[in-house]
């Protein structure tokens, strides 16, 4: 059953690291900068730990759209971490757009430890995407 | 500038035995790993050779591999010995065994890679029938176009039947009868063909030719399955009816060449779920279908390994419900390997994609 439009609200997980956009989001709540409370935020200790299979894992439970937040290049706490991940984009993009979701639906996202106003920016423009995009083609559906 | 050489017998079989048991019996190698019957099936397993006596069975241009020897071949060059070992593979076992040497599970000091142009490999009850139809079925093979048909769907599609990266290659496409033409791709190989004392060759005239039409083939084939496949998985509802038989018995995995992890997370507790909490799945979701994560399962593998998929069509010819594995992670990794500009197996110096990035790289958005 697929709600209408405009009562959808999308369900994001967004993957952030610890040293920079998960200190700007706790930045962005002592600033009282409010955002839409579609994001599932999980704390990692560092973009380059992301592995593709939780991105997937998100997707295939139903999550609408996957953000993640690292470090300004330059600036990981583990030299490169960020980069790392960034280099597996590509291909989780080519990956999640053969099956069916739009590529779009994945974000990464250079949000440093200071920019409280970039994350809240960053997340309502998300919320906004996936919320025009509609629901995730895998909500609804058994996924094996 | 390859050198060629030839060898005549009364058979390829035994023209490639002639050539590669003197590897051994002029001390120019110490073993050959290479495919060989054993006394108890006609199916040809990598086997380890030290002992020219024992090489009668060799088989290698027989049109079956039970699996991609590159893990058995990395098996036994895993560290160097100080022995000099000559392995001899499919071009595809080649490929998997290079992208093997960057994941540093293997390493090629020491190793004499010589390559067989290879024109498929048929199912292995495929292979067992003909073979208990006729004796010789990599004679019958080399010359019967119709039995070239009877190779897997994988093989069909392949365009990289010449190997790279070889030291030496055999082939037999464009050769006369019971012969084949050996050619040195490095120095190394060119000094062994030497050393061999074979009998020196032209390149025969035809053998461009029929590569060609070969070539055409195989490509037009592939490019009818990416775009079959493609549109059968645009969905994740297609996928999941592609997929629907899948008994996650992992054969797939175990076949891959290139997925190496010696404790895959799928057999660990990430994946093994508590009583409670598949419970709370099913209350959650009205049904979850046993055993779990089988999407995840075959996402993820792609997710790791679709870089350097080098398109065996092992995952397929494992699969025990028939599922085309190898349509699915073909189609995929061509899309993944386009994004990079790689090509597994293409050089051993050539890095995988996810360990190059760009260490100074201007700040601001990602994309």
């Amino acid at each position: 059953m697929v709600k209408s439009m405009s009562d959808f609200q999308p369900k994001i997980i967004a993957l952030v690291c610890n040293w920079c956009t998960y200190t700007a989001a706790d930045l962005a709540g002592t600033s009282r900068l409010s955002y839409p409370a579609n994001i599932r935020m999980i704390r990692m200790m560092c973009t380059g730990m992301i592995d593709p299979k939780y991105i997937l894992k998100a997707f295939l439970d139903g999550a609408d759209g996957v953000f993640i937040g690292g470090c300004h290049p330059g600036d990981c706490h583990y030299i490169n971490g960020n980069l790392k991940f960034k280099k597996r984009m590509a291909g989780m993009e080519a990956i999640i757009k053969q099956f069916g979701f739009d590529e779009n639906r994945l974000r990464l996202r250079w949000i440093g430890a200071s920019e409280g106003p970039e994350f809240q920016h960053n997340m309502t423009d998300f919320i906004q995407t996936i919320q025009d995009m509609g629901p995730s083609p895998a909500q609804g559906i058994m996924v094996l | 500038m390859s050198v060629y050489a030839m060898v005549k017998d009364t058979s390829v079989t035994e023209a490639v035995k002639a050539a590669l048991t003197k590897l051994i019996s002029q001390d120019l190698v110490d073993a050959v790993l290479v495919a060989a019957k054993s006394p108890y099936s006609a199916l040809p397993m990598p086997t380890l050779f030290a002992n020219a006596e024992a090489m009668d069975g060799i088989d290698p241009l027989a049109p079956a591999a039970p699996f991609n020897a590159a893990r058995q071949a990395a098996t036994v060059s895993r560290q160097a010995t100080g022995k000099r070992l000559a392995l001899v593979l499919r071009p595809c076992e080649i490929r998997a065994l290079i992208e093997l040497v960057k994941l540093n599970q293997c390493t090629l000091e020491n190793v004499v890679l010589i390559g067989i142009e290879c024109l498929g490999r048929m199912e292995n009850e495929v292979f067992l029938r003909h073979a208990a139809a006729q004796g010789d079925v990599t004679a019958e093979f080399l010359k019967n176009t119709s039995l070239q048909d009877d190779i897997t769907r994988t093989c069909k599609m392949c365009e990289q039947f010449e190997p790279a990266h070889a030291d030496i290659v055999m082939s037999t496409l464009g050769m006369a009868e019971n012969s084949v033409l050996f050619a040195s791709g490095s120095e190394t190989g060119e000094a062994l063909l030497k050393e061999l004392g074979l009998s020196p060759a032209e390149k025969p005239a035809e053998r461009e030719t029929v590569t060609k039409q070969l070539l055409e083939k195989r490509a037009a084939f592939k490019k009818e399955v990416f775009a079959e496949t493609s549109e059968k998985i645009n969905s994740i509802e297609k996928f999941e009816e592609m997929i629907g038989t899948c008994l996650n018995c992992y054969n797939c995995r175990q076949a891959c060449p290139v997925c190496y992890c010696k404790e895959c997370v799928f057999l660990t507790d990430v994946f093994s779920a508590r009583p409670e909490t598949l419970l709370r799945r099913a209350q959650k979701r009205g049904s979850v279908k046993l055993p779990t994560d089988t999407s995840m399962f075959h996402l993820t593998r792609l997710s790791h390994i679709a870089h350097a998929c080098v398109g065996c069509g092992q995952c397929s010819s494992v699969c025990p419900s028939n599922i085309p594995v190898a349509d699915i992670f073909t189609t995929v990794a061509a899309q993944v390997q386009a994004r990079y500009d790689y090509v597994p197996g293409r050089d051993v110096q050539e890095p995988i994609p996810y360990l190059m990035f760009e260490e100074k790289q201007k700040s601001g958005e990602p994309k």
